[in-house]
């Protein structure tokens, strides 16, 4: 125990001045306005006149009376069932085919990053155009190859809206996965591969074997971590519907885009201001959130034995 | 056989990648009509035109906002956690382990739980549609405190501290002149984050900022519809130059930016 002889004479303020501004900061901008939105969450306010304490009446109206709030839920986990599962397969894919290049590894890893560095609104953007019935590129696209004879309605049917915001999240988070497994595939020690090509194992069958339940930590980490963001998606769907054509609209076709977010956020701030309410919007989704990242953590951790 | 395949599917992923950027790029240099008249893969003639016409609105002034806004929070954020990472990682006392633990817990709570308290505070604070609460909000990045505990254990020997200790350094003095040098690399990976992050986010800048001369990158992009109505290639042209410097930053700090993005997932 070097480290406690080392350290045994300075039981001194400097830890404690050095932690300070950090916890000060995150007392003053981060507790105390969630402390404080859960105080809101209680009662009836639209940010401007006087604030009515009403217990827990916001929650149970959000449970029992907001159909749009079961709906926006209901959005979100599709949109993450619908995107998570590509992402990852397609994720391990790629880093596997990437490693074993000989060449142009970091290049094919830069530019499938690039995505993921892209502002989301300005992938919102670019989409909305890219699938625009009318003028769209990939409409034209799709004609000009013959594989459709009439355009379709991308961005007007509650289905095909919800498969281009899964293509978008997928397109944009695709390269991240990506370099996270690469960044795993890289960790694993050489003399695992060697021992295992002494036994007779090959390819398809190391990889299945090996490197899959070897990077088992890295695929939970990556779908914790997807399913905390992803229950928290707001800018992609907002910006595809949020003002190409000039004209905002919320929630897409039937409401089929509306993620809780952009309810919370549409509720408290733009059609809205109802305050008491959204910050219950806010917290109902923390509790879900929680559970969520518990249950994805065990269903992904817990299958199987691990080592 | 293998390998042609390996490289198809490599290769077509990565002009999917692309692909969206290019037509970006490609729209931005046409005129607005010429857009729809066919695919537009081939570069036109009107690039200067539409920057002429995005550079009369206050793109400049926006532009210097979100410069302003990420640097600062860049400085604030890198110098907070580094502290608090030198406090937990090299000093033994009797808060240690309760502040390591109060970080992690941090890291688990999504800023938007806490967004309409932040708001009504701010307003009292009377910095509502100033560009301080989307500044503030980075001086407490529990991510980066965390990354940073991590990166001080692992870098910066005892026996430095230890020795500089003795030779009658003082404590503010250590960690400036021999803590600091030492995690350069994490405070480069640690600020191109908080760049990147700060400079991308749309949510907070949203709610909080109404007044177009505030206005940052993200707020000003989703604005584009409204500001040039008909002219979409003037659109796209904004668009490329609100997006593509970022992506430049990026390819020329490449390295460090993957690196620190994978380092809590390797180890974790």
């Amino acid at each position: 125990m070097r480290r406690g002889k080392l350290f045994r004479n300075q039981a001194t303020v400097w830890p404690y001045l050095f932690a300070l501004p950090f916890v000060l900061a995150y007392a003053v901008f981060q507790l105390f306005p969630v402390g404080y939105s859960f105080v809101l969450s209680l009662h009836d306010w639209n940010g401007i006149g006087e604030k009515t304490f009403i217990g827990l009446r916001n929650y149970v109206d959000l449970f029992t009376k907001d159909p749009l709030f079961y709906k926006s839920l209901f959005n979100t986990i599709i949109l993450m069932l619908m995107s998570l599962p590509v992402m990852i397969i397609l994720g391990l894919l790629m880093a596997y085919m990437t490693f074993n290049l000989l060449k142009g590894r970091r290049f094919v890893q830069t530019v499938n990053f690039l995505p993921y560095i892209t502002t989301p609104v300005a992938i919102g953007f670019l989409f909305s155009f890219m699938f625009d019935w009318q003028t769209g590129t990939v409409n034209e696209l799709l004609v000009r190859l013959g594989w459709t004879e009439e355009k379709i309605y991308w961005l007007q049917d509650p289905f095909t809206s919800r498969i281009v915001i899964a293509l978008m999240i997928v397109w944009r988070n695709l390269g991240y996965f990506m370099t996270i497994y690469l960044a795993g595939m890289t960790a694993i020690p050489q003399d695992v591969y060697e021992a295992a090509k002494m036994d007779g194992s090959t390819g398809f069958h190391t990889f299945r074997k090996i490197t899959m339940p070897l990077l088992r930590n890295i695929t939970v980490f990556l779908v914790v971590t997807s399913v905390i963001n992803g229950l928290q998606l707001f800018d992609e769907p907002k910006l595809l519907y949020g003002g190409w054509s000039g004209s905002a609209q919320v929630g897409g076709p039937e409401n089929a885009a509306l993620t809780v977010i952009w309810k919370f956020v549409d509720d408290s701030f733009i059609s809205n201001t109802q305050f008491g309410y959204g910050s219950a919007i806010a917290y109902a989704l923390f509790m879900i959130i929680i559970v969520f990242s518990i249950a994805s953590y065990r269903l992904t951790s817990g299958k199987g034995d691990r080592t | 056989m293998k390998k042609t395949f390996v490289w198809i599917f490599l290769t077509v992923i990565s002009l999917i990648s692309l692909l969206p950027f290019y037509l970006m790029i490609m729209m931005s240099t046409y005129v607005t009509e010429d857009i729809f008249k066919g695919l537009p893969f081939l570069p036109g003639d009107f690039l200067l035109e539409n920057l002429k016409t995005v550079f009369k609105g206050n793109f400049i002034q926006v532009y210097v906002n979100s410069i302003l806004v990420s640097v600062s929070a860049v400085v604030l954020s890198v110098i907070t956690s580094s502290l608090i990472g030198y406090a937990i990682a090299k000093f033994q006392f009797r808060l240690k382990n309760f502040l390591n633990y109060f970080i992690i817990v941090t890291m688990m709570v999504p800023t938007q739980v806490g967004l309409i308290g932040y708001i009504i505070e701010m307003r009292h604070l009377g910095l509502g549609n100033t560009l301080w609460p989307i500044i503030l909000i980075w001086m407490a990045f529990p991510f980066g405190a965390f990354f940073m505990v991590q990166f001080v254990k692992d870098t910066v020997p005892n026996e430095i501290i230890e020795c500089a200790r003795i030779d009658g350094c003082s404590e503010p003095g250590i960690f400036f002149r021999i803590v600091m040098p030492l995690i350069k690399p994490g405070l480069a990976t640690l600020a191109t984050l908080v760049f990147l992050w700060s400079w991308n986010n749309y949510l907070l800048p949203l709610v909080t900022i109404n007044n177009q001369s505030m206005f940052t990158v993200p707020i000003y992009v989703s604005n584009l519809g409204i500001v040039h109505r008909t002219d979409y290639a003037a659109r796209m042209a904004a668009l490329a130059i609100a997006t593509v410097p970022v992506l430049i930053v990026f390819l020329l700090g490449s390295r460090t930016f993957i690196k620190g993005i994978t380092a809590g997932a390797v180890k974790g």
